[in-house]
Parts: structure tokens; C-alpha cells; sequence
């Protein structure tokens, strides 16, 4: 895995990449970074910190910084695991989740492959509705069971399909 | 006088943990609460943030004016559908480009009408705030007399403000409703901590790991099962257990049960009523 900081040496901070963040942030209704004064506090807890190297923090101080593009294409955005603990706890009421999620909505809109499932879980949803179909699940004794045999009501799925899957992808095109 | 909620349901539930659903449609309902399901619903748009937040917005408001077309407040018994939808609410009533974006959208593709004035409960909530604890313990036929730990999952509790069914750094309700039906709880350090689940995506080992620990957690402090109101939940802690178990070296073998599976045992129901030969984990050890 990359870690960021290696590659501060190499480029310039990029305002306008920085701006554009802090404009999207704000829509959300999310604060500028350039208010967190580096207390780890987010990193303390992160639950993605001890196994995968993830440090909120560090990830705070390269958007503050300017050095966004570095951290678009760092492997590091992925091990979040969206727990909302460093948006909980910060002091400073940033969100360190969700400029990650912010920033990798930028990864997937450059058109590079999208990491892990993800692909799956938006085909599926463009599909049917839902992130996979329903599932036949076995019970202790391997004995199978679908939503029919446990007299459940069939998937409530997009009546208009077409419309749905129209709206979703028009959006995917548009800036946040 | 019964109340009535459009009951959305979304990805997890309706394609693998019909365990949480079905004690769901049999205990709720037990407590003046009419359920009614909603046609032409989807996904809540909570596992494609990290691909596009718009299209997770649109997912989330699409639902809600579904259930707003019926005239009906929503139970929404998955913590993450429920943030989805509660923080696409608050985020589209607070930014009028927001709205205005995924409104006409909805209308244009869909024909649907976005209101965004609707009230969205989550189990915790709903058995807590609504229900209350005097009627839950009013119905108790057969207390559970277990030590049982409470795991709220990362989204029933944070973040605060998004409005959350419970207290993100004291969730206290579970572990009320646990002692209403006659179990025993109390805190312990690892009781706000992630089953790993949403890591499933993208780093699996990472992922059971995170299930592992949680569990050995749960077992080294001398619990007999574990409470969850989350289908992720279900599907690492209890479904999952047995590879999490691999994958940390350790033996677990703890009993999980949804808090609605709980209640039910509590207020006589059949375990066939309540789904419990789904679930994976040894739950037969303690019913």
C-alpha cells in the first residue's frame, strides 16, 4: 500500500481540486477541512486503523494541504469501513468519512476501475433494484430456503424500470 | 389505537437474513403496530456511497416518497437503510440544489413525489420510544433468563447528527429492552465496536477478522449470546461466524439472535415463527 506522505515531495497542492472538495462538502453540509487541527482523535478510533494502516488524520492533513489527487488514487480510501466513528468524535465537527467517501466518488468518476465488489453491488442495483438476488440460504441441517418456501412476499422491486435506471445514470454523470 | 408503517425493507433482508423479517412481520404487529409492505421500492443506496453519492441520494429519497404516496410514517428495520434515508432527508431539506436535483429527477423518471416531511423509525426506536417497555414486559410469557450482549452496529448509533435511534456513546435501549424480557446485560469495551461488515466489499480477511475479535470479545467476558438489530450484523456475527472463527484461530460457538427473535421467544412465539432455523450460529444450545 502507498502511503501518502511518500509522495508529497513530487507535486504541487492543487487549489482547485481543493476548492471544488470544499464546495461539495458544503453542500452536504460538512465543514472545510482546513478547520482540523490534527488532535488524531479520528485516528485513535478509526476501526480500519489497526488492521489496514488507516489514519484519518493523515488523510485530513493531505486535503488540508492541497494534496488531493494523492489521496483519490491512495489504496488507503478503501479500508475505510464507513463507521462514522471520526465524524462522531471530532472535536472540530469534521467529517473525515465523508471526504472519503467524496474522494472516491472522484476515483470512480476518472473512469478507473472501481476496487473489491463494488462493481456487483451497482450492477445489481441497475439490474433488479438490489445490491444481489434474493438468495436461496441453507438452515443448520443444509436444508435450502427461499422467500417462497418461508411464505414471504416476492422482492418489492422499481416498477419503471427504465426510468430508474435512466435517472441513476444521468446522475452518475453529474458533479455533486 | 394501531398504528400503521410502511414497512421498507431493502437490500440484506430481502435476499438473505429473512430471519430478521420474519420474526419482524410476527412480533411488531403483536404490539398494535400494522405493517404494510410497499410495492416498487430498491435498494437504499447506502453500499454505493463510496461509487456516487447522488445516486445513493436518489436511491434514499425515491423510497421515502414511496412510502410518502401511501400517507405513511416508515419502519425501516436496517440501520444503514435507515441512515441512508433519515441523512437524505435532512440533507435534501437543508440544500435547495440538492433538492431540486433529485426531486425532478424522481418526477421526471419515476413519477414519484418527494415530500420529505415523513417520520422514519428503526427497530430500537420503534420497540423503544414507540412501543415502550412497560407494554413489551406486559406481554412476557417466558422470560430469557440469558446473559446476552447488546451490538447496536456502527449505523443504529452514529452519527448523531443525522438523528439516531439511540445515544452514539451510551446506547442504553437494547440492553432496557433486554432486561424488560428478563435477560441479563451490562457494558462492555468492545460494545460500540463494527462487525466488519461493510469491509466485506473490499477487504474480506480484514473484514472477518474485525467478526472475530468482536465475538471473542463477547465470549471472553462471560456472555452467553449476542442481541443485533442489523442484517450486516446478522450476516458477519452469525451467519459468517464459523469462518470468522478460521480465520482468527480461535473456537467460538456464541448464540446471536435479532432483538425482534428475542421478544418473541420472550412473548411465547414458536421458534418456526420466528425464523430461528436460520440462523447459523448454536442458538439451539440456549432455546
Amino acid at each position: 500500500m502507498v502511503d501518502i506522505t511518500d509522495l508529497f515531495n513530487m507535486s504541487n497542492p492543487d487549489k482547485d481540486r481543493q476548492d471544488e472538495l470544499i464546495r461539495q462538502l458544503a453542500i452536504l453540509g460538512i465543514k472545510n477541512p482546513s478547520l482540523c487541527f490534527q488532535c488524531a482523535k479520528c485516528t485513535s478510533g478509526c476501526e480500519a486503523m489497526k488492521l489496514l494502516e488507516l489514519q484519518p488524520h493523515s488523510i485530513m492533513a493531505s486535503v488540508k494541504t492541497g494534496f488531493i489527487e494523492e489521496v483519490v488514487n491512495s489504496d488507503l480510501l478503501w479500508t475505510c469501513v464507513g463507521c462514522y466513528k471520526c465524524k462522531e468524535r471530532c472535536p472540530q465537527e469534521m467529517s473525515p468519512v465523508e471526504v472519503m467517501f467524496i474522494l472516491k466518488n472522484w476515483f470512480v468518476a476518472s473512469g478507473k476501475s472501481i476496487p473489491g465488489d463494488y462493481q456487483n453491488l451497482l450492477q445489481g442495483i441497475l439490474s433488479r433494484g438490489y445490491i444481489q438476488e434474493p438468495l436461496e440460504v441453507l438452515d443448520k441441517n443444509n436444508e435450502k430456503w427461499s422467500r417462497e418456501k418461508l411464505g414471504l412476499p416476492s422482492l418489492s422491486q422499481p416498477k419503471n424500470m427504465n426510468g430508474f435506471v435512466s435517472a441513476l445514470t444521468e446522475l452518475a454523470a453529474e458533479k455533486l | 389505537m394501531t398504528k400503521k408503517l410502511g414497512l421498507y425493507l431493502g437490500c440484506l433482508m430481502q435476499t438473505e437474513q429473512y430471519n430478521y423479517e420474519i420474526s419482524i412481520r410476527n412480533v411488531i404487529p403483536e404490539f398494535d403496530i400494522e405493517l404494510v409492505d410497499l410495492e416498487n421500492t430498491s435498494c437504499c443506496g447506502a453500499p454505493i456511497r463510496s461509487i456516487n453519492m447522488l445516486m445513493q441520494m436518489y436511491l434514499a429519497a425515491r423510497n421515502i416518497a414511496i412510502c410518502e404516496e401511501k400517507g405513511l410514517d416508515m419502519y425501516a428495520p436496517c440501520p444503514l437503510g435507515h441512515l441512508s434515508l433519515v441523512e437524505t432527508m435532512n440533507r435534501l431539506n437543508s440544500s435547495r440544489e440538492l433538492r431540486e436535483k433529485i426531486v425532478e429527477k424522481l418526477r421526471e423518471k419515476e413519477g414519484l413525489e418527494y415530500k420529505g416531511d415523513s417520520r422514519i423509525f428503526h427497530t430500537v426506536d420503534l420497540l423503544y420510544d414507540v412501543i415502550g417497555l412497560e407494554r413489551i414486559k406486559e406481554r412476557v410469557e417466558k422470560p430469557i433468563k440469558w446473559r446476552i450482549a447488546c451490538h447496536y452496529g456502527c449505523h443504529t448509533i452514529r452519527y448523531t447528527g443525522a438523528g439516531r435511534p439511540d445515544e452514539a456513546e451510551h446506547p442504553s435501549k437494547m440492553g432496557k429492552i433486554i432486561k424488560a424480557i428478563g435477560g441479563e446485560t451490562w457494558n462492555y469495551s468492545e460494545k460500540l465496536n463494527c462487525c466488519g461488515g461493510p469491509l466485506m466489499v473490499t477487504h474480506r480477511e480484514a473484514a472477518l477478522t474485525k467478526t472475530g475479535e468482536k465475538i471473542k470479545a463477547v465470549k471472553d467476558r462471560g456472555f452467553d449470546a449476542i442481541a443485533i438489530v442489523c442484517p450486516y450484523g446478522g450476516r458477519m456475527l452469525d451467519a459468517r461466524q464459523d469462518k470468522a472463527a478460521s480465520t482468527i484461530g480461535e473456537k467460538l460457538g456464541v448464540p446471536v439472535f435479532y432483538l425482534t427473535q428475542l421478544i418473541g421467544l420472550a412473548i411465547g412465539k414458536k421458534p418456526s415463527e420466528l425464523g430461528l432455523n436460520l440462523n447459523l450460529s448454536p442458538v439451539d444450545r440456549l432455546i
